[in-house]
C-alpha cells in the first residue's frame, strides 16, 4: 500500500490509495468537516452523497463532499465555513465541451439494480450507457472495496462479479458521474469531475437505490453521529471504523449486520438498539420468514448467533432520547419500554431507522406515486415489465420502495429487457414465469422480515420539540410547528415560512417529517403531493458545469 | 355560508398584504381570502427595480410609455419599501443601486439614450465606464465595458418580508381565509363576492388578486388583461458577501444579486411552462441552462458556487402600467393591480388603494392609473 499526504487545516494527514477524504480524515480521527451558520459543527452523516454535511474546502474550491472525493496527494483540505469566499478575479470561466451520448438504453444507478439493467439491455442488444455517482459501482449493497483492498466476505465477492459481468457486457459506465438534471425526452444532465455530461437516450431506466431514515433526536448532527450505512461504507469500502466504541440505533435488519461488521473490524458495540419488540414476540412471522426464504433466513440466524457469539446486547423496545457531546466523546442517553433511562458513552452513533427511496427522477419525469402507509415512504406505479406511468421510463430497485437487494436485481433484468425492447422498437417484454416467481419469493420474504422490525418512521409525538428536523437550515420541531400556527397550509407555505427544505440536502431529511407534521395539522392523508415538490437540480451542481451544458444545448430566451 | 366584514381584500399577495394592514389600521373589520395558487409574491427574486428594465422594453415595445410615464411612481414606492422596513423589517433590505451592463457600443448607446430619458424622471442614474466600473463591481466579466447605475435601485429577501408583513396584519386583527372568488358585484348597497366555499358580504373589497383580476372584472364593464406569465428563478447556494448591486443586461434577460443569507438569486423573466395544476415545476432546461450561463459569464467569480434549486413562479402582466382605483360602475370595488415589477410596487399600489377605503390622504396621484381605461 502506498503511503500519501494531504493537508487538513494545515496539517499532514497520511492516507491510503483509494480513501475519500471523509474515511482519510475519519482515519485519522479528525470529524469536525463544517461549521454551519448557526455555529454548529457537522462531519460524515450518510456517507453517501446525500446529506451535504461533509462538505470541505479542497485547493480553494468550497462545497466539495468529503465522502465522495478521493483523497490526492497534496491536496489542500480545509473546514468549510458557512459563508465560503468566492474568488474575486473576474477570469471568463473555462468549460470543457460536454461529451453528449446517445444511446438506446441509459440507466442510472449502478447497484444491484442498475447493473443487472445494464447487463440485461445489452443482451436484448441495445446499446446501453449506466451512470453512477459512485466512485466504483456495486450500490451500497454490494458496494466495493476502495483500492487495492481484498474482498471482505461473499456479499462483497458477488458484487464484484456483477461488477465484472456489467463491464464486460459491453455497456459504458461512467462511474463518479451524477444526474442533477433530468427533463422531458428523456434528457438527463450529469456532472464528472467538474465536467458536464449530456445523456439523451431512447428509453431510461432509473435505479438510484434508496438513502436511510435517520433517528432525530437532539444531538443528531453532531460530528460522530452518522448513518448505519456510512459507518458501514467506512468499513467495508475503506477498512476504517468511526472510533473504537459504537452504539446502533433505529430499527431494521441493517443495524445487526453491521453491528457484526463492525466489531469483526474491532469496534465494540455498546448496544444495538431496535424499537421493535423481541422478534420471540413475533415468532410467527420469522417463521413464515423461514418459510418464504430459508437460505435468507439461515443468513439471518447466522446474524443473530454472531451477535450473541461477540456478546453485542440487543435492546428491544428501547429508542435513543438523545445524544450529548462528552468532551471529544458522545454521550448517548436511551429509554426502554418501562420508560428506564440510561446512558453511554461512544465514539460513535450510528442510526437507521429503515430507508426513504431517492425518487427525485422518477417524480421530476412525472411517474405516479402512491404513499406506502405501512413503510411511511412513496412507492412507483409500474407494470410487470418495470415500466412506469410514463412512456420510456423504467423503474427498478429501491428506488421505486424498498424490496431489497436479491429483488432489486431481478427488477433491473426485467426492466433492462423492456428498455431495450422498447428502444428498438420492439414489443416490450414481461418477466419470465421464472422471474415473476423468484420476484414473489424475495417480496414475500421482505414482507416477512420487515414485521420483525418497525418499518414505519418515528411517531412525530416521538420527538421533541427542540429537535433540529432540517439539518440543513437548523431549523427545530418547534419552529416548524410555529410557522403552521401562523399559517396553516400545505408543505410550500411551511417551506416559506420556516425555510425547511431550502437547504443542500433539498428537503432529503426533513421532507417527510414535514409531509407528516403537515397531514396532521390538516387532517389530510399522505400522498404524492404531500411531498416537497421535486426540484432541478436533483443534486446542487456547479454553475461552470451548467455552463458548459448550455454551450451544446443553448439557451432559450423569451 | 355568508360571512359579513367592513373590508374584503381578494388575494393575498404583497399588495393584499399591504391593503389589509392599512386598513385595518384604520380600524376596518378586515378578512383577506386568497385562492392559495401561484402568488407571484413568494415566488419573486426581490429585486427592487427603478430604471425601465430592457428586457420588459425588448418584449413589450408598446408598452414602453405607459412604463416610462411611471418612473416616479417606481421611485416613490422604494421609498416606500424604506419606510415599511424601518416599520416591519428588517427584511434584508438594502439600496445599494442596481447595474445595467453594456458589453458593446450599440448597447452603451441605448443606456445612455435611456439613462437621459429616466434623469428627466428625477430617477438617480449614471453611465459608468470600465474603470469607473472597476471601483465599485471588479467582479465584472471582462468583456462588460460600461454601465448604466441606478442608485434608487436595490434589493430584499421576499420571503422575510412577506412573513413579517403576514405577523403585524395579524397582530392587527386580519383575518386570513382560503377561497377562490368566482365572482363579484354590488348588491343592495353591499360588495358581495361569490367563492366557491362561501360568500362574502363587505362595504368594500380591495381585489389583488393579480393574474385572476381580469376574468372577475368582465361583467363589470372592464376588459383589464391581466395575464399570468410563468417565469424561471434560480438561488445558489450561501457564499460570503461579495456582490453588492443588483446586476441587469442591456440586452439580455437577466437579474442577478446576492441576498442578505449570501445566496445567489438568478432571474430575470426566462419562460417556463404554465403547467398550472400540475404536479411538479414546469421548470424549462433551456432557461434554467440559459439564464445561469448568462450569469456565469457576466459574473464569472459565481463559477464555483453550486445551484441549489429553480422554480417556476407566476408573474402577472397588463400593460405596463398599474392599475388602482375603483370601478367605474362599482364604486365599492377597488383594484390594485401593480405594473411590471409588481413587488417592489406593490406597498406604494397597496396603499393607493387603501387611501380609496380610508379615505386617507393619496400616498401618490393614482389619475393616471384608474382602472376606467379598460372599460369597454
Ligand atoms: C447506505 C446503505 C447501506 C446498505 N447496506 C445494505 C446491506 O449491507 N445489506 C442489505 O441487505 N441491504 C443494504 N442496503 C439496502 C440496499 O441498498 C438495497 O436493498 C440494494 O442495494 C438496492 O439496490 P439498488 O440497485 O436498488 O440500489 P443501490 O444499491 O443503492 O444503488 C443505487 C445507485 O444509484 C446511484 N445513484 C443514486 N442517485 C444518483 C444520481 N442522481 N446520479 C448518479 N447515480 C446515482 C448510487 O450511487 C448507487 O450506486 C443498504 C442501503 C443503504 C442506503
Ligand atoms: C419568478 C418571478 C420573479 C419576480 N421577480 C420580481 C422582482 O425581483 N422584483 C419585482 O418587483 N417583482 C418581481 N416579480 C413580480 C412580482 O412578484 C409580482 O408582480 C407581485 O408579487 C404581485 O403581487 P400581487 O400581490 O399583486 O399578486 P400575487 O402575489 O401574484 O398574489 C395574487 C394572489 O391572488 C390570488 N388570487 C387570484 N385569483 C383569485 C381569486 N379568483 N380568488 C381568490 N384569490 C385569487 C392568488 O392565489 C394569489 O395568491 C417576479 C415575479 C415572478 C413570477
Ligand atoms: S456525508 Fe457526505 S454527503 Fe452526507
Amino acid at each position: 500500500m502506498t503511503k500519501n499526504d494531504f493537508t487538513f487545516e494545515g496539517r499532514k494527514i497520511a492516507f491510503r490509495d483509494g480513501l475519500t477524504l471523509a474515511a482519510a480524515l475519519e482515519d485519522t480521527g479528525e470529524r469536525r468537516l463544517r461549521y454551519t451558520a448557526k455555529d454548529g459543527q457537522r462531519g460524515i452523516f450518510c456517507g453517501m452523497g446525500v446529506c451535504q454535511d461533509c462538505l470541505v474546502t479542497v485547493d480553494g474550491h468550497p462545497n466539495q463532499r468529503a465522502c465522495m472525493i478521493r483523497a490526492k496527494a497534496g491536496m489542500e483540505v480545509c473546514r468549510q465555513t458557512a459563508l465560503p469566499a468566492l474568488e474575486t478575479a473576474a477570469q471568463p470561466l473555462e468549460t470543457a465541451t460536454p461529451e453528449v451520448i446517445r444511446v438506446d438504453v441509459a440507466v442510472v444507478g449502478g447497484g444491484a439494480a442498475g447493473l443487472s439493467a445494464a447487463i440485461a439491455a445489452r443482451e436484448a442488444g441495445a446499446s446501453v450507457v449506466l451512470l453512477d455517482e459512485r466512485k466504483t459501482t456495486g450500490g451500497q449493497y454490494y458496494k466495493q472495496t476502495a483500492g487495492d483492498i481484498a474482498a471482505l466476505d461473499t456479499q462483497q465477492a458477488e458484487g464484484a462479479d456483477l461488477v465484472r459481468s456489467a463491464a464486460a457486457s459491453g455497456a459504458r459506465i461512467l462511474s463518479g458521474t451524477e444526474i442533477w438534471g433530468a427533463f422531458d425526452g428523456p434528457l438527463l444532465l450529469a456532472e464528472t469531475e467538474g465536467s458536464a455530461v449530456v445523456v439523451r437516450p431512447k428509453a431510461l431506466v432509473v435505479a438510484t437505490g434508496a438513502y436511510e431514515r435517520p433517528v432525530m433526536v437532539p444531538g443528531w448532527t453532531l460530528p460522530g453521529v452518522m448513518t448505519t450505512g456510512a459507518a458501514q461504507t467506512l468499513w467495508r469500502s475503506y477498512r476504517t471504523t468511526p472510533g473504537k466504541r459504537v452504539l446502533i440505533c433505529g430499527s431494521g435488519p441493517l443495524n445487526a449486520q453491521v453491528a457484526v461488521e463492525l466489531a469483526k473490524g474491532g469496534c465494540e458495540i455498546a448496544a444495538i438498539l431496535d424499537t421493535a419488540p423481541h422478534p420471540g414476540q413475533r415468532l410467527g412471522e420469522a417463521a413464515a420468514m423461514a418459510l418464504a426464504d430459508p437460505k435468507l433466513s439461515a443468513k439471518g440466524a447466522m446474524l443473530i448467533a454472531a451477535l450473541r457469539r461477540r456478546g453485542i446486547p440487543v435492546r428491544h423496545k428501547t429508542r435513543l432520547l438523545r445524544v450529548d457531546q462528552d468532551a471529544e466523546r458522545l454521550r448517548a442517553v436511551f429509554e426502554d419500554a418501562r420508560g428506564r433511562e440510561t446512558a453511554e458513552t461512544v465514539d460513535a452513533v450510528c442510526m437507521n431507522d429503515g430507508f426513504q427511496p431517492q425518487n427525485e427522477i422518477l417524480r421530476l419525469l412525472g411517474a405516479e406515486m402512491t404513499y406506502d402507509t405501512r413503510y411511511g415512504h412513496l412507492r412507483c406505479t409500474r407494470d410487470r415489465a418495470m415500466a412506469t406511468t410514463v412512456p420510456r421510463l423504467f423503474a427498478a430497485g429501491d428506488c421505486a420502495g424498498l424490496g431489497g437487494a436479491p429483488a432489486a436485481r431481478i427488477e433491473g433484468t426485467i426492466a433492462g429487457r423492456a428498455a431495450a425492447a422498447f428502444s428498438q422498437n420492439r414489443q416490450t417484454v414481461d418477466a419470465t414465469a421464472a422471474e415473476n416467481l423468484a420476484l414473489a419469493r424475495h417480496r414475500r420474504f421482505q414482507d416477512h422480515l420487515w414485521r420483525v422490525y418497525d418499518p414505519g418512521p418515528q411517531d412525530i409525538d416521538d420527538i421533541a420539540p427542540g429537535t433540529m428536523i432540517c439539518r440543513c437550515e437548523e431549523i427545530t420541531l418547534a419552529e416548524a410547528e410555529d410557522a403552521l400556527n401562523a399559517e396553516t397550509g400545505h408543505l410550500g407555505t411551511l417551506k416559506r415560512a420556516s425555510r425547511i427544505g431550502m437547504g443542500r440536502c433539498q428537503g432529503r431529511y426533513c421532507g417527510p417529517v414535514a409531509a407528516r407534521l403537515v397531514a396532521r395539522r390538516t387532517g389530510r392523508p399522505i400522498e404524492d403531493f404531500s411531498f416537497f415538490a421535486p426540484r432541478i437540480p436533483i443534486k446542487p451542481v456547479a454553475i461552470s458545469v451548467i455552463l458548459a451544458v448550455e454551450e451544446v444545448l443553448g439557451g432559450d430566451e423569451d | 355560508m355568508a360571512t359579513k366584514t367592513d373590508v374584503l381584500v381578494v388575494g393575498g399577495g404583497i399588495v393584499g398584504q399591504v391593503a389589509a394592514i392599512e386598513i385595518a389600521s384604520s380600524g376596518a373589520s378586515t378578512i383577506v381570502v386568497d385562492a392559495g395558487r401561484d402568488s407571484g409574491s413568494t415566488a419573486n427574486a426581490g429585486s427592487l427595480h427603478v430604471q425601465m428594465q430592457s428586457r420588459f422594453m425588448r418584449l413589450y415595445p408598446d408598452q414602453v410609455p405607459a412604463l416610462e410615464a411611471s418612473l416616479p411612481l417606481y421611485c416613490a414606492a422604494v421609498r416606500e419599501w424604506d419606510h415599511l422596513d424601518k416599520k416591519y423589517g428588517p427584511f434584508g433590505m438594502v439600496r445599494n443601486g442596481g447595474l445595467m451592463l453594456a458589453e458593446t457600443v450599440d448597447q452603451m448607446e441605448f443606456l445612455k439614450a435611456k439613462a437621459e430619458r429616466e434623469h428627466r424622471a428625477n430617477v438617480d442614474v449614471e453611465i459608468l465606464d470600465r474603470d469607473a466600473l472597476d471601483e465599485i463591481a471588479p467582479w465584472l466579466g471582462p468583456q462588460i465595458i460600461g454601465a448604466e447605475l441606478c442608485r434608487n435601485e436595490g434589493k430584499l429577501d421576499p420571503l422575510a418580508a412577506n412573513l413579517r408583513l403576514r405577523e403585524e396584519a395579524s397582530r392587527l386583527g386580519v383575518q386570513f381565509a382560503q377561497d377562490q372568488i368566482t365572482s363579484i358585484d354590488e348588491r343592495n348597497g353591499m360588495a358581495v363576492a361569490v367563492g366557491s366555499t362561501d360568500t362574502w358580504h363587505a362595504d368594500r373589497i380591495v381585489l389583488a388578486a393579480a393574474w385572476g383580476t381580469g376574468s372577475l372584472l368582465s361583467d363589470l364593464g372592464l376588459a383589464m388583461p391581466t395575464k399570468p406569465e410563468p417565469l424561471h428563478m434560480n438561488i445558489t447556494e450561501p457564499c460570503a458577501a461579495h456582490i453588492g448591486h443588483l446586476v441587469q443586461h442591456a440586452d439580455r434577460s437577466i437579474t442577478l444579486k446576492q441576498l442578505s443569507g449570501g445566496q445567489v438569486v438568478i432571474g430575470g423573466g426566462w419562460p417556463a411552462d404554465d403547467r398550472r395544476m400540475a404536479r411538479v415545476p414546469g421548470v424549462r432546461c433551456t432557461s434554467l441552462v440559459g439564464n445561469v450561463a448568462l450569469a456565469a459569464r457576466l459574473v464569472p467569480s459565481i463559477g464555483k458556487v453550486r445551484v441549489l434549486r429553480t422554480w417556476a413562479g407566476i408573474n402577472t402582466t397588463i400593460d405596463g402600467a398599474s392599475t388602482v382605483g375603483p370601478v367605474p360602475n362599482a364604486k365599492r370595488i377597488i383594484v390594485a393591480v401593480p405594473g411590471d415589477a409588481g413587488y417592489t410596487l406593490g406597498p406604494l399600489v397597496a396603499k393607493m388603494a387603501a387611501s380609496f377605503v380610508t379615505g386617507s390622504d393619496q400616498p401618490f396621484d393614482a389619475g393616471a392609473f384608474s382602472p376606467a381605461r379598460f372599460a369597454f
